[in-house]
Formats: structure tokens, sequence, C-alpha cells
């Protein structure tokens, strides 16, 4: 197999893959639930703390300066990165799930009321479920759930029947975090474009796997979160296409989203700090920019091509043991795998698996429609990053046949 | 066998074994031996939440001693809370309530087993506990219903310790105890006997089982008349309700 990918040095800069769990190698494949950071990231940490800590907008002493330019030249680097046409489309949240709350709460404030639709797929992660749910439940509105043929795929032409002249959005994943299904997010957004709705693209998934050009895919508003694309807990962005962000509410109230405060009424900040109410996470900004750094210059396509090669052999490799069962096969697909083991309850089989130094997760993967409509309680979910390799691999296989041997 | 010379004999047969995987092994045979539940108590009502797999858990009282029964649709869920039932089986309430289930520690799973809120183990010994205390409750209550002579207790005290006998599903306390019963009034005349109550959360599953239950209770006492009850969310009940008797049992007095 020819891997041109600089593996070695990859894997030499993530600390944390260095440890033995259970007097054995760790092998860490719950990359779907947070990746691993790399140096880069943890010095970009210790250096903000160490040499321009700060609260930032609002002083006028050297260190807040400093700081002010870094968490902004950060947003620049993040609007090139999803190649954004502004700078102030960029919004800096907790992570996905806060920005999928943000547009919930805020589009759903300005442009959803009694009788109108929203469109979502059965694939959603909770986070991209509920929100909607709990906003159409309160407004009197309907939620319409398209659904994923055997290969856990979706079918366009289902999503395109349900746009009526009630749908204000349509609301996906660009990849399934349950069954690693690539969407094909540019020919929904175009669909949905030709009948004028908006569509959201929850990027969790799709943000450490693919190029994400947000011009070219011309979705109207993209989520994603530091911790599953080698950065920092506790920070995400919203993208949002200035023409709604201008136009919804603010999410939050407090300070630095404020331009004039009376006793009797606010005015507000322009974007992007109308959404960026309190003192930001400016230490996961900064860790969040070192992440961007240390992908661009591994390239996107680099490890797109390097996880499909981890994808292809880990799926060659478990269809070979009798029994397993795959969760997902559709043609285009992130490095991850679902899968069961004959009738075993997958919990049983993630507590040998774990006990053999593989760290897989087991559940619902925060996906109960899902999973009801599969008919099972949950899967084990490999999930695989570029620093795995395909030694790892033939360990998770090894550790599978263990498991079978024990609990069938 | 006390429930130290059990837990003793369980860390002796764990001891045998060095490798966690033939401990796994151990614990995989001893699901299989579970005493498991009976197929009508398979539902919601009997479901430990807490646990990624799903246990079902059933006991009963016999000459003073719990009996349990459980299942699982996990296999090593089904070690682990055989493992329970096995110390815990047999013995009374009081023994049940005072053991400290030490032994999880020391059959070398603890880190496996440790409380999590994947594997449930703390769900699994609150819910087996629950049962022991609620069967020691209502023990002592027939005890008392028993130790009094009848005809000298007024009517209304015979209505009360009627709804004593009957018990919160999900709390191992009587409706009465806990404050369901908001109104009771007894004709001196007819004997005729109204009872205005709620429920702990109109969500409770059992619903329209516990009405039904005070009926019975109630019709049961010797004289009485026609009985009515009739359920109410107003005012919703809350903790404040409890009866000192509760609170003592629950442990908050």
């Amino acid at each position: 197999m020819g891997i041109l990918f600089p593996i070695d040095r990859v894997r030499s800069e993530f600390p944390i893959l260095h440890q033995q769990i259970y007097k054995r190698p760790l092998v860490y494949f719950d990359n779907a639930a947070s990746t691993q950071k790399p140096v880069q990231v943890i010095d970009a940490i210790r250096k903000y703390y160490e040499v321009d800590n700060c609260n930032i907008h609002r002083g006028v002493h050297y260190l807040s300066v400093k700081a002010t330019e870094a968490y902004e030249e950060a947003r620049k680097e993040i609007r090139e990165f999803i190649n954004a046409r502004n700078t102030h489309e960029i919004i800096f949240t907790k992570g996905t799930t806060e920005s999928l709350n943000l547009v919930a709460a805020s589009f759903g404030k300005r442009y959803i009321s009694e009788g109108d639709e929203v469109i979502t797929t059965i694939m959603e992660h909770h986070s991209n479920f509920v929100p909607w749910q709990q906003v159409c439940l309160e407004k009197g509105a309907r939620l319409r759930i398209v659904g994923i043929d055997e290969k856990g795929a979706l079918n366009p032409e289902e999503l395109e029947g349900m746009i009526n002249e009630r749908t204000r959005l349509i609301t996906l994943t660009h990849v399934s975090n349950v069954l690693g299904t690539i969407n094909p997010v540019e020919e929904i957004i175009r669909m949905a474009h030709e009948h004028n709705v908006p569509v959201l693209i929850d990027g969790a998934q799709g943000i450490s796997h693919l190029p994400v050009d947000v011009q070219a895919m011309d979705c109207d508003f993209y989520c994603f979160s530091g911790h599953k694309m080698y950065g920092p807990m506790g920070i995400g962005v919203l993208y949002g296409k200035e023409k709604y962000l201008e136009e919804m509410p603010p999410y939050q109230m407090g300070g630095e989203m404020i331009r004039d405060v009376y006793t009797d009424h606010t005015t507000f900040n322009d974007l992007p700090f109308k959404f960026e109410a309190g003192t930001p996470n400016v230490e996961g900004v900064a860790g969040l920019r070192a992440a961007v750094y240390y992908l661009k210059d591994l390239g996107m396509n680099a490890i797109a091509a390097y996880e499909k090669q981890l994808l292809d052999y880990a799926t060659a490799m478990l269809a070979e043991i009798r029994g397993v069962k795959f969760f997902g096969t559709a043609a285009s697909k992130a490095s991850l795998i679902s899968f069961l083991i004959g009738n075993v309850h997958p919990y049983d089989t993630g507590m040998i698996i774990d006990k053999m130094g593989i760290a897989v997760r087991t559940g619902h993967h925060c996906a109960m429609p899902l999973m009801d409509s599969l008919h099972i309680p949950g899967t084990v979910r490999a999930s695989f990053s570029f620093y795995n390799t395909i030694e790892e691999i033939d360990l998770l296989a090894t550790a599978i046949r263990k498991a079978k041997e024990i609990l069938e | 066998m006390t429930i130290a010379e059990k837990e003793q004999e369980i860390i002796r047969e764990f001891s045998l074994y060095d490798d966690w995987l033939d401990k796994y092994n151990l614990l995989v045979e001893m699901g299989k031996s579970l005493p498991l539940i009976d197929p009508q108590y398979m539902t919601d009502q009997y479901l430990i939440s807490g646990c990624q797999s799903k246990v079902w858990l059933h006991a009963r009282m016999e000459e003073g001693k719990v009996f349990y029964a459980a299942d699982s649709d996990a296999i090593i869920t089904k070690g682990i809370v055989s493992l329970l039932i096995r110390v815990f089986s047999g013995e009374t309430p009081d023994t049940i309530l005072e053991s400290d289930v030490a032994f999880i520690d020391k059959i070398g799973l603890k880190e496996h087993l440790s409380p999590n809120r994947s594997n449930g183990l703390v769900s699994m010994i609150k819910q087996m506990r629950l049962y022991a205390l609620a069967f020691k409750t209502k023990a002592a209550a027939q005890e008392k219903e028993s130790s009094e002579t009848k005809p000298e207790i007024p009517l209304e005290t015979l209505v009360i310790d009627a709804l004593k006998t009957v018990f919160d599903p999900e709390i191992p306390i009587n409706i009465y105890d806990l404050g369901l019963i908001y109104d009771l009034r007894i004709d001196p005349v007819t004997h005729d006997v109204y009872v205005l109550m709620t429920l702990t959360t109109p969500n409770c599953p059992v619903a329209e089982d516990i009405p039904g239950q005070v009926e019975t209770a109630v019709r049961s006492i010797e004289g009485i008349g026609q009985v009515r009850v009739e359920l109410t969310f107003e005012p919703p009940w809350d903790k404040d309700r409890l009866s000192e008797a509760a609170l003592l049992e629950l442990g908050l007095l």
C-alpha cells in the first residue's frame, strides 16, 4: 500500500497516543467523538496563557490589544480555511451544539411561524434534531424527516418532494456520525435554492475529514466544533451568510454584543459581535487557530486520501470476520465503521475491545431516532483519524475476533 | 451463608484468574445462571434506568426474605447482575440494606465495573436496595395493623391504614405517607368514603392502577359504605408533602 502520508511524523506530534492502557499500547478509534490534539495546539494554548492572556475588545493597554489582535486574526484564518466571503460571517461559539441552538433559536424567532415546515433527516445527531423539533413544537410548525436507504444514504429526490411553499429551512449533517455517509450536500443545496429555501449543514463530522468551501458549497449556515478537528474543547464556529445573520435577532444578551444600553432599550453591535455575548473563549480560539494551521499544513486532500486507505482496509478486514454486520455502506463515506457482531449487544463488544487497549464508542451515538429506524439498541463505532495506522486496524480485527469468541 | 461469606466466595472464585479476559469469561458464565425474571415483568416499569444495556429487575418477599430475578440484553451486564443477586437473594431486607457491596472492588474488576453510567452498577444496587426498603416498610405496616384490635379503632384510622398498604411504584413509601392523599371524607352514618388524591407525576405509568388499588384497599374494610376515589393534579405533588415517617424512611430526617 503506497502510503505517502507522513504518518511517523504525525504520530510523534500527538503525545497522548504514546501511552499504554491495560498494559497494551493505546489504540484510539473514537475520533468521531473527539480527536486528540497535536503539540502545536497544546503549545498554542500554553503560549496564550504564558504570554498573551487578557480580556479582549475592552482595554487600551498593550496585552488587551495583543490578545484582541490574535483573536481577530484567528477569525480571519477560519474564514480562509472554509473560504467564507466575509470575516464577520464567522461567529465563535462553544461548539457545534451551541451553533445549532443559536440558529434554531434566532432563525426560528425571525423566520418560522405556525404552519411552516423544517426539513431534516433521520440520520441527524440529537444536536441537529432536538433544537428543531423543539422550535417546531413551540411555533406549531412541522418537522419533516427524510429517511435513508439500506446503505444509509439519503435520497435527494425524496427530500425535494418534501419542499413546498411552507418550507423555511433544510437542516442536515455533512457526514453522519453513525453511518459515515457523506451526504450530497451540494446537490441538495442547489435543489433547495431553486425553491428559495436556505440550507444549514452540520459540519461537526465533515470539517475534519473533507475540504470545506462554504462558497462553493453555497450553504447558508455551516457549524463545527474545535475539538473534533484537533483543536480544544469548548470552542466552535457558526458560519452564516451575512444576509441571514444580519436579520436574525441576537441569541444571548450581555457584554460585547451591545452598542448602546439605555434604561428602557438597547441597540446591538454589528456582526460578528452581535452573536458573541460575554467574554469569549480566547484560549480556545488560540488553540483552534493552531489546529487550522496544522490541518492546512497536512492538506485536507492528503488527509482525505490517507483516511480513505484506512477505511477501505478496515472495511475489508472486518468483512472477513463472520457475523460482523455493517451499518452504513454508502458509496461516499468518511472514515468510520459502525458494526455489530451477530446478536451480541454493542455494550458487551465495546467492553471487551476496550480491554484490548482499543477505544471504540458503543451506544446510540446521540442518534436515537436513527437507532429506532434501524431497530437496534446501538452499534460499536470505530472512527479513524489520519494518525491511525493499518497496524492498529489489524489489532481491532483481532480484538473483534476475541470478543466474538467470548460473547457468542 | 451470610452476605460476607458469599462475597468471600466470589472473591475466591475470581482470584483463580489473573487475566482480565478469563475474569470476563467467568462473568459471562455466571450470567448464564442468573435467575431469570418472569417475562411478564420485562416491561418498562421494571427497567432500571442508567444502564447502556437494558436491565429488568423484580423481587418478591418470601418468609421475611427477598428473592430477586433479572434479565438483561447484554451478556456482561447479566454477569454483573447475577453476582449481585447471588449476594443479596435470600437475605432479609435489613441485611441487604446494611451491606456495603465491597466485593466488587476486590474481585479485580474494579476499574472495569467502576460506577459509571454505562454499566449502571450503581443503579442496579440502588434498585435492589429500594426493593428491600419497600418490603421492610410494608412488613412493618402489616405488623402494626395486625397487632391492633379492630373494634376500638375509629373508622378513619382503619381507612388510613388501608391507604398505607398502597405503594408508589417508584418510591418505596406508601401513598399516605407520601402525601398523595389530598382529602379524605367519611360519612359518619353511611360510612361512605371519598378520597381525593394525586400521583407523584402525571406521567406515572401505573397512574390508572393506583386509584383502583386504593378503592380495593378501602373497600376491604368491614362495614364500609360506598367508596369513591378521585384523581387530581391540582396542586401538583411535591416533596414537602412527605410525612415525617416517610422522611425518616428515606433517611431525610
